[in-house]
C-alpha cells in the first residue's frame, strides 16, 4: 500500500493540537516539543513531496481517494491531489507555519491554547489547497476561520476582538455564498458530484446566466480571501492587530486560498463568467494595485503599511491571471509562493522591532543602521526584494505577472506598472526613516536580532535571493500545469 | 388489534408513565431520586421497542387509519426519546426541581413525550389534536415548575394562554376541514374547497405555536428563561423536533404541495423565522433566552425541508433533528452547570444566575468546558466539520436543488448573523478575563456524562457523516 502522504502532512498537526490539549498547561516545555514537532513533520514530508513530485505531468498527484458520504441523495468523496498549482502551496504552508510557530515561543500567556488553534489553523490551510471534493475543500476552508478568529482575538492588539469577528463574519459572509455556488454547481452535474475535476468538464452545458451567477458567488467568498477591491477593509485591521506569527501566516497563506480558488474553480470551471467578468477583474487588479500601494504610502504604522503592500502584491496576482496565458498563470503562482515568503519575512520583522521599541511608527526611529546592521540588512533586503529588486524572487515574478497580462491589458499593465514605482517609493521612505538619518538618542540601547529571530527570518531571506536567481527551482514545478490551464479553452 | 401492537413504545411508555405516579406514592421521601432512574429506564425501554420496530419494519397492512408507523417517525421519536433521556439526566443535577417531586415531574415529562409520538405518527387530525394537547398540557405544567420563580409563573401562564389560543384555533380548522371533506383523516385528502384550504391554514398556526414559527413564537423566551434549565433544555428540543415531524408528514407526504401548494406561505414563514429569531437574539444578555431565540432560528431551518419536500429535506430534517438534540442540549447542560455555580455563590447580589457574564473567562477557568461550549455553538452555527454543518448542508442543499434559491439565500446570510451571537458567548469565555476568584466550574457527574455525550455527537457525526446519513436515507420514507 502506498503512503498517504497528503493525509499525513495535513493531519499530524491535528494530531500535535490533540496532544497539546491534554498537555498541562503548566509544562511549556513539553507542549513547545510537541507542537514543534507537529509543525516540523509535515514540513519535512512536503521536503520529501518536493523533489517526488513529477514536474511533466499537469495531472493530479499523490492522489487519495475514499468514499466519505455516500447514500442516493448525497455522494462525497475524502479526495486528496496536489498539482502544479497546489504543491507549491502546500509546500508554502508548511515552511510558513513551522517558521511562525518559531516566531510564537515568544507568546506568554495562555501558550497552549495558542498551540491548539495554531495547529488547527495549518490542518485547514494544506486541507484547502489538496481537497479535490467540494465538499471537503469547504469543509477545510471554513476550518481556518474559527482558530484565525480566536488567534487575533486572544493574543491581538488593543483592537483585537474588533478585528477578531470582523474577520470572522467578512469571511463567512464570503464563504456561504460559495458553498451556494458549490450546491448549484452540484446539481448541475450529472450525475450530481462534488469531484471538482469532473466538475471542471460539464461548463459545455450550463448556460451562460448561469455561468455568471455561479461565477459571482464563487467570486465574491474568494476575493474576500484576497482581498480584492473593494472587500479588503478587513485585511488592515485584522493585519495590524494580530500578532506577529498571526499575521505571517494571514499574509503569507490566507490570502493565497482566495487567487488560488479563482485560479482553481472560477477560471477552469465556469470559463463563459469568467470570460464575461474579466473586464472587471483586470480593473479590481489595477485598483488593488495601485490604490493599495497608495494606501501602504499613506501609513506611519510599519505593520499597516506591509499589509496594504499585501493588497497590492495580491493585485499583480489578479493582473496575472486576468492575461489569461501560461505566463500569466505562472506569473500568479510564482508571485503567490514570493508574496508568501517576502511578506512572512517583513512581518517578522516588522515583530522584531516592536518587541524592542514597543512601536511601529516609521517617524519614531532614525539611524538605527549603524546601531542593528543585522537587522536593518535583513529588513533592507525584504523590502528591496518586496518592490520587485531584479536579482531578486519578486522581480521574477512581478516581471511574469506584467508579461503575462501585457499582451491583452497593454494599457492596464501600463497603469499597473506605476504601482512599482509607488511601491518603491513606500518602502525606500520606510528604510530611510528607520534606518538612515541621524540615531534617535532614545534608541542608544537597542539590541539586534536574537537567535530565534535569526532561525525565522533567514531561511526566508535565503529563499528570497536563490529563487532571485535561480526561479526554475520553483517554476519547474508549475509549469505543466499552467500551461494546461492556459490551454483548457483554446 | 395488529393495528395496536405497532403502539408498542407508546403504550409501554405511557404505562410507565403511570406506574412512576404509583411509585411516587410508595416511596418514601428520601429515595425519591430513584424515580429519575425509572424514568431513564423507561425511556430506554420505549427506545429500544422503537429501535426494534426500526430495524424490522412491520409489515404494512397492519397500518390503520389513525396513525402510520413507517420509520420517518420511529426514527423521530427515537430523538424525542434521546432527548427525554438527556433532559432527565440534566435534571438530575439540579437542585431547582425538589426531589420529593420527582415522581410527578418524570411522570409528566414522559407523558409529554408519549404525546409527541403519538403525533409524528399521527395521520387523522383528532389524534393530532389529541396528541398536540397532551404535549402542551404537560409542558404547561414542566415549564411552571419552579413554583416560587416568578419568572417561571409568568413564562408558565403566557405558555398557557397562548397554547389555548392556538388550541382553539386548530380545533377551529379542523371543524373546517371536516365540514369541507366530511372526514378528518388526512390519509388521501383532496382538500380542493376554499373552506379546506381555510382550515388547513387554522391548523397550521396550531403547528406553528408549538415549534414556534414567526410570527407565532411569543411565548418562547419567556417561558424558556422561567423554566428550570433542564425543562428549557428539553422543551427547545423535543416539541419542536414532533411538532417539525408531523407537520413534515402533513404537507410532504400527506397533502403534498401536488395538491395543495402552500410552498410559497412556508417559505415566506421559513425565511421569517429563521430572521426573526436571530435578529432578536443579537440583543440578548440572557444565555436562556439566547438559546431560545436561535432555537426559534433552528425551527425555521428545519423547516426549510419541508418547504422542499425533496428526499434530500427530508433527510435533512431527520439528521438536523438528531443532531440538534445533540448541540442544543449540550450548550444548556453547560449553562446549567454555570448557572447553578453561580446560583450558589449568590450570583452577583441578586443578579441573574443565567447572565452572558457567567461565562467569562471560562478559557482561563476550564478549558473544556470552554471548548465544549463553543463547539456545541459552533455547530448551532452550521460552522464545519461539526455536526450542525451535515444537517444545514443537506437542508440548504435541498433549497438549492429545489430551486428554492431566495430561501437558500436567506439560509446562509442567517448563519452569518448566528455567528455573531454564538461567539459573542465565545468572545466572554475567551477574550473577557474571569472575574478575580473565580473558580472551575464543577460538572454534576449526570450534567457532566451530558455533556461528554452531546459533545461526542457534535464532533462524531461531523467528522463521520456516513452512518447517520445512511440512517436518514433509510428512515426517509413515509407509509400511506
Amino acid at each position: 500500500m502506498e503512503l498517504p502522504i497528503l493525509s499525513l502532512i495535513t493531519f499530524i498537526p491535528l494530531v500535535g493540537a490533540l496532544v497539546v490539549l491534554c498537555l498541562p498547561k503548566d509544562n511549556r516545555r513539553a507542549i513547545e516539543a510537541v507542537a514543534l514537532a507537529a509543525a516540523a513533520v509535515p514540513f519535512l514530508l512536503t521536503a520529501w513531496l518536493y523533489f517526488a513530485f513529477d514536474r511533466t505531468t499537469a495531472a493530479m498527484q499523490f492522489v487519495e481517494r475514499h468514499a466519505w458520504i455516500s447514500t442516493t441523495a448525497v455522494s462525497i468523496d475524502y479526495y486528496l491531489g496536489v498539482d502544479g498549482l497546489s504543491a507549491p502551496l502546500v509546500i508554502l504552508t508548511t515552511l510558513m507555519s513551522l517558521i511562525a510557530l518559531i516566531a510564537s515561543l515568544g507568546i506568554k500567556e495562555r501558550f497552549k491554547e495558542y498551540c491548539f488553534w495554531f495547529l488547527i489553523l495549518e490542518v485547514g490551510m494544506l486541507g484547502v489547497f489538496e481537497s479535490l471534493d467540494f465538499f471537503l475543500f469547504y469543509v477545510f476552508w471554513e476550518i481556518t476561520l474559527v482558530p484565525m478568529y480566536f488567534l487575533i482575538g486572544i493574543w491581538g492588539g488593543p483592537q483585537k476582538e474588533y478585528a477578531a469577528i470582523k474577520f470572522f463574519l467578512y469571511t463567512l459572509a464570503g464563504s456561504v455564498f460559495m458553498l451556494l455556488g458549490i450546491l448549484a454547481m452540484y446539481f448541475k452535474a450529472e450525475p450530481h458530484t462534488f469531484d471538482m475535476l469532473a466538475l471542471m468538464k460539464i461548463h459545455g452545458g450550463l448556460s451562460f446566466r448561469f455561468q455568471v451567477l455561479a461565477f459571482l458567488a464563487f467570486y465574491f467568498g474568494f476575493a474576500i480571501k484576497v482581498p480584492a477591491f473593494p472587500f479588503h477593509t478587513w485585511l488592515p485591521l485584522a493585519h495590524v492587530e494580530a500578532p506577529t506569527p498571526v499575521s505571517v501566516i494571514l499574509a503569507a497563506v490566507l490570502l493565497k486560498m482566495g487567487v488560488y480558488g479563482i485560479m482553481r474553480v472560477n477560471y477552469p470551471m465556469l470559463p463563459l463568467g469568467f470570460e464575461w467578468f474579466l473586464p472587471f477583474l483586470v480593473l479590481i487588479a489595477v485598483v488593488n494595485i495601485v490604490y493599495g500601494a497608495h494606501c501602504a504610502m499613506a501609513q506611519n504604522d510599519m505593520k499597516k503599511m506591509v499589509a496594504y503592500s499585501s493588497i497590492n502584491h495580491m493585485g499583480y496576482c489578479l493582473l496575472a491571471i486576468a492575461g489569461v496565458s501560461a505566463t500569466g498563470f505562472s506569473g500568479a503562482a510564482f508571485q503567490m509562493v514570493n508574496h508568501g515568503i517576502i511578506t512572512g519575512a517583513l512581518f517578522l520583522l516588522v515583530g522584531v522591532i516592536y518587541d524592542r521599541a514597543h512601536t511601529r511608527d516609521i517617524g519614531a526611529f532614525g539611524g538605527l543602521a549603524a546601531k542593528v546592521p543585522v537587522y536593518a540588512g535583513l529588513m533592507s533586503l525584504s523590502c528591496f526584494a518586496s518592490l520587485g529588486l531584479p536579482g531578486m524572487a519578486g522581480f521574477v515574478s512581478e516581471f511574469l505577472c506584467f508579461l503575462g497580462a501585457f499582451p491583452r491589458w497593454k494599457i492596464h499593465t501600463a497603469v499597473s506598472v506605476l504601482g512599482i514605482i509607488i511601491t518603491a517609493a513606500f518602502f525606500l521612505r520606510m528604510l530611510e526613516k528607520v534606518f538612515l538619518g541621524p540615531l534617535n538618542k532614545k534608541w542608544e540601547g537597542l539590541p539586534d536580532m536574537n537567535l530565534r529571530e535569526l532561525i525565522t527570518i533567514a531561511p526566508l531571506a535565503l529563499l528570497m535571493i536563490a529563487l532571485g536567481i535561480w526561479p526554475r527551482w520553483c517554476l519547474d514545478m508549475m509549469n505543466a500545469t499552467m500551461v494546461d490551464l492556459a490551454g483548457l479553452f483554446r | 388489534m395488529a393495528n395496536l401492537a405497532l403502539l408498542k413504545p407508546e403504550l409501554a411508555l405511557s404505562a410507565l408513565a403511570l406506574g412512576l405516579l404509583a411509585a411516587d406514592l410508595l416511596l418514601p421521601a428520601a429515595r425519591k431520586r430513584a424515580l429519575y432512574v425509572l424514568a431513564i429506564l423507561a425511556c430506554g425501554i420505549a427506545l429500544a421497542l422503537t429501535g426494534s420496530a426500526l430495524l424490522r419494519p412491520a409489515p404494512l397492512a397492519g397500518v390503520g387509519a389513525l396513525w402510520a408507523v413507517d420509520p420517518f417517525s420511529l426514527f423521530l421519536k427515537a430523538v424525542v426519546l434521546v432527548s427525554a433521556v438527556l433532559a432527565l439526566l440534566l435534571t438530575m443535577d439540579d437542585a431547582s426541581i425538589p426531589d420529593a417531586e420527582a415522581g410527578s415531574f418524570s411522570a409528566l415529562l414522559l407523558l409529554s413525550v408519549a404525546g409527541m409520538m403519538f403525533l409524528v405518527s399521527a395521520t387523522d387530525l383528532l389524534l393530532i389534536f389529541v396528541s398536540l394537547e397532551l404535549v402542551s398540557i404537560a409542558s404547561f405544567i414542566l415549564a411552571g415548575y419552579e413554583r416560587r420563580n416568578p419568572k417561571s409563573n409568568e413564562g408558565a401562564l403566557k405558555y398557557f394562554i397562548f397554547g389555548a389560543f392556538s388550541s382553539a384555533v386548530m380545533a377551529y380548522g379542523i371543524s373546517l376541514f371536516y365540514g369541507a371533506t366530511g372526514a378528518t383523516t388526512l390519509v388521501a385528502a383532496k382538500p380542493q374547497a376554499a373552506l379546506a384550504l381555510t382550515g388547513l391554514l387554522f391548523i397550521l398556526v396550531g403547528f406553528g405555536f408549538k415549534a414556534a414559527i414567526a410570527p407565532m413564537h411569543f411565548w418562547v423566551p419567556d417561558a424558556y428563561e422561567g423554566a428550570p434549565t433542564p425543562v428549557t433544555a428539553f422543551l427547545s428540543v423535543a416539541p419542536k423536533l414532533a411538532a417539525m415531524g408531523a407537520l413534515a408528514r402533513l404537507l410532504v407526504a400527506l397533502i403534498p404541495a401536488s395538491s395543495v401548494d402552500l410552498t410559497l406561505l412556508l417559505s415566506l414563514l421559513c425565511g421569517l423565522t429563521m430572521t426573526v429569531g436571530n435578529l432578536v437574539a443579537l440583543f440578548q444578555r440572557n444565555i436562556k433566552r439566547l438559546l431560545a431565540y436561535s432555537s426559534i432560528a433552528q425551527a425555521g431551518t428545519i423547516m426549510m425541508g419541508i418547504v422542499t419536500g425533496d428526499a434530500m429535506g427530508v433527510q435533512g430534517i431527520l439528521i438536523y433533528s438528531f443532531v440538534y438534540v445533540a448541540m442544543n442540549i449540550g450548550a444548556f447542560a453547560v449553562a446549567n452547570a454555570l448557572g447553578v455555580e453561580r446560583a450558589s455563590h449568590g450570583a452577583g447580589h441578586g443578579g441573574d444566575p443565567y447572565d452572558l457574564d457567567s461565562f467569562n473567562g471560562l478559557a482561563e477557568r476550564s478549558l473544556p468546558a470552554a471548548l465544549a461550549m463553543t463547539f456545541f455553538l459552533l455547530s448551532l452555527a452550521g460552522i464545519p466539520p461539526l455536526a450542525g454543518f451535515i444537517g444545514k448542508f443537506y437542508l440548504i442543499g435541498s433549497a438549492v436543488g429545489t430551486h428554492h434559491y431566495g430561501l437558500a439565500v436567506v439560509a446562509v446570510l442567517n448563519s452569518v448573523i448566528a455567528v455573531y451571537y454564538y461567539m459573542s458567548v465565545a468572545y466572554r469565555m475567551f477574550f473577557t478575563p474571569a472575574k478575580k476568584g473565580a473558580l472551575a466550574p464543577t460538572f454534576g457527574p449526570c450534567v457532566y456524562t451530558t455533556a461528554v455525550l452531546a459533545l461526542a455527537v457534535t464532533l462524531f457525526f461531523g467528522v463521520f457523516p456516513h452512518r447517520l446519513a445512511v440512517w436518514a436515507q433509510f428512515s426517509a420514507k413515509f407509509l400511506p
